[in-house]
């Protein structure tokens, strides 16, 4: 890339008249011990908490525990040239990072630093990265969906913009892919997405980021990485820049996702931090505010008033509503949600989508358990058409689960419950979804209705997906304009009805499966 | 681990205490310097952590050394009892620092890239004087890499109106 001589020269022209060049006034301090990333400083009598440290070297600390005789920080990012003796001084700021459309389809750093290798960003706003949540005043209750593009969560477990829903479950049942199918589905929906990675493999998030590049979902998402090769500290903090970048779409009216992966790794590092600063350790080790660190994060994912747009657009944004909706993601040891941390989360958020290795070993992916997920919010925004289409069907397959488990016993069924039994594993089956496949609503409507109306009764139950998907590509090819005339309008009018019955029948006359 | 401030803590505040009713905040200074620098001394600080040295034994090298009347001798035992001797030149310092508070002054360092004349000198005094809203005891040095200007340094507060810094700053600025 060329860059002209004078360009360059009117850049710094115009730093150095920014620049001023009055001597500057700070506290200082003395580095005492320096021990993983913490700093004990003498001095510093007029530090604050939660203020921003200048080191030697232009790295940055935050002072965290303030004492009688020192103060203990934490160092970002790289701290082994630090060596005791070294001055230490106040800035007089809290910690900020780069926020605005500038970061859509790059990957940063907890700090809002690119390690993408594009180039500088283009941010024109600075938010601090711990914000107090907007008050009850501000609030507007969940009332429009964000769609998963599964049909499991979209018809059983729904999620409302502005809601905070729990991803659980133990390692590779598929609690990152549910997350970044949901933001491959936003495409289309104006959702910003922003995907905070903490203490993953370096690899893992590389992999995220190809497969939204391939699926061509970067343009509306911004990565917040922190690996597990990054200091705790900013492991640590990028839960909350990436809420601080989240913040600014829905201060301006719009609606945003973020989605936390994972929170326990969050907590580890936190621990870490606050056992080295010597803070007392409680319950598994964990500091006594470690309910606060995740409460005080959650709470950020909000649906907001139109007055709160207004006052925080500066009254340039009127008469529409902002949302944060929040997906943190939990990894238990086991199936144990009793831990710590889970049980914390879990009765911070609005309800959990439960992932279990058994069912995922089984075959059956999403292996969400129907059972024990739940969405409390999320009901008042489901989408009409699938709300009233699968209205009884978190019952029915609560009921075929229970029949299923008594019916090992006996050798004859009769004829209803034996009928009840196959309706169970053919809803079970139909379920089932591959990955990076979101689905509309329409298709969601039809394979709902088709196997509610007993379309799929006769089909033998290994041929339950290829019915399914001939359904649909039969749908796609012969009935595009009522598909398409249903996802605008997500009714369950006669007429939609009608075309779903039309579709069903058809294609089960055919038999082309 | 505890800060060795902090154990200093009470013991310069209570000679600070016992200095102020008796109105002899020379002699106390004098005395705790004194035994401060008995304590750095190298060939103490061996006796100091020994098992086979009494505590009174120290108090008597240290008293002797320091030349201390009554009270300090009871003040230099009540250390050794509670095996705080180490933190004498601590608790000397602090004993400083509350007796300039009390008397309204500040010790203020001035390090400046060329050697300061009266009449600069002076005029800084006065400045710092209005600054600081209290009396000023000016130590002076010379560093010539600060290239120009001058860093003040009151306790934790510095003003620092170097070149060297205003390049650095600069430099940062333009970076960034």
């Amino acid at each position: 890339m060329a860059i002209k001589a004078s360009e360059i020269s009117d850049l710094i022209k115009a730093r150095i008249e920014k620049f001023a060049s009055a001597s500057e006034e700070r506290n200082i301090g003395t580095v005492v011990t320096v021990t993983d990333g913490i700093v004990r400083i003498h001095g510093l009598a007029d530090a604050k908490y939660g203020e921003m440290l200048e080191f030697p070297g232009g790295s940055f600390g935050l002072a965290l525990n303030l004492e009688q005789d020192s103060v203990g920080a934490v160092v970002l990012g790289e701290y082994k040239h630090i060596t005791e003796g070294d001055t230490v001084k106040t800035t007089g700021r809290i910690l900020e990072v780069p926020v605005g459309e500038g970061l859509l389809g790059r990957v940063v750093d907890s700090l809002g630093k690119p390690i993408d290798g594009k180039g500088p960003i283009k941010a024109a706003h600075n938010s601090p990265i711990e914000r107090v949540a907007p008050g009850v005043v501000f609030r507007k209750s969940v009332s429009q969906p964000v769609q998963t593009g599964y049909k499991a969560i979209d018809a059983m477990v729904p999620i409302g913009r502005g809601q905070r829903e729990l991803i659980i479950g133990d390692r590779q049942t598929g609690k990152t892919a549910l997350a970044i199918d949901t933001i491959i589905n936003q495409k289309s929906s104006g959702i910003k997405c922003i995907y905070v990675a903490i203490g993953q493999k370096q690899s893992s998030i590389a992999n995220v980021v190809r497969k939204l590049e391939e699926h061509d979902a970067m343009k509306h998402t911004i990565i917040v990485a922190a690996s597990a090769s990054v200091p705790a500290s900013m492991q640590y903090l990028a839960p909350y820049s990436g809420c601080a970048m989240g913040e600014f779409f829905m201060d301006r009216g719009e609606d945003a996702l973020i989605i936390y992966d994972d929170l326990t790794k969050q907590a580890w590092a936190y621990r870490q931090m606050s056992l080295l600063l010597r803070r007392p350790p409680g319950r598994e080790a964990y500091p006594g505010d470690v309910f606060y660190l995740h409460s005080r994060l959650l709470e950020r994912s909000a649906r907001v008033n139109e007055e709160y747009v207004e006052k925080k657009s500066g009254g340039k944004v009127k008469g529409k509503t902002g949302s944060l909706t929040g997906l943190p993601i939990i990894e238990t040891q086991a199936g144990d949600v009793t831990a710590f941390v889970p049980t914390n989360v879990i009765s911070i958020t609005d309800g959990q989508i439960f992932l279990e290795g058994d069912l995922f070993n089984a075959g059956i992916r999403p292996a969400m358990n129907a059972g024990v997920s739940v969405s409390r919010v999320g009901g008042a925004a489901q989408t009409k058409l699938i709300s009233k289409l699968s209205g009884g069907i978190k019952l029915s397959l609560a009921q075929y689960r229970e029949l299923a488990a008594f019916s090992q016993f006996a050798s004859d069924l009769d004829e209803s419950t034996r009928k009840q039994l196959e309706r169970g594993q053919r809803v079970t089956e139909m379920m089932k979804q591959k990955q990076y496949a979101p689905m509309s609503v329409a298709e969601m409507a039809l394979s709902i209705y088709a196997v509610n109306n007993g379309y799929m009764d006769k089909i033998e139950l290994k041929k339950v997906s290829a019915f399914e998907a001939g359904l649909q590509a039969f749908a796609k090819t012969n009935y595009k304009q009522q598909m398409d005339a249903m996802n605008a309008s997500p009714l369950l009018s006669p007429e939609n009805e009608a075309a779903l019955k039309k579709i069903s029948e058809e294609f089960a006359s055919t038999g082309t499966y | 681990m505890v800060e060795k401030v902090t154990l200093a803590r009470p013991y310069a505040k209570a000679a600070f205490e016992a200095a102020r009713d008796s109105k002899d905040f020379a002699r106390w200074s004098e005395m705790l310097a004194a035994a401060a620098a008995t304590v750095a001394d190298q060939r103490v600080v061996k006796l100091l952590s020994s098992p086979r040295v009494q505590p009174a034994d120290l108090v008597e090298l240290i008293a002797e050394a320091s030349k201390a009347d009554e009270h300090g001798r009871n003040f230099l035992n009540t250390l050794a009892q509670n095996r705080r001797l180490a933190v004498l030149p601590e608790v000397a310092a602090m004993y400083e620092e509350l007796r300039a508070d009390v008397e309204n002054i500040t010790d203020v360092h001035v390090t400046s890239a060329v050697q300061l004349d009266e009449a600069q000198r002076t005029r800084l005094v006065a400045a710092l004087k209005k600054r600081l809203k209290r009396e000023v005891r000016l130590h002076c040095a010379v560093d010539a890499t600060l290239i120009g200007g001058a860093v003040v340094r009151a306790g934790d507060f510095v003003i620092d109106g170097s070149l060297k810094a205003r390049l650095e700053r600069l430099a940062a600025q333009i970076m960034h």
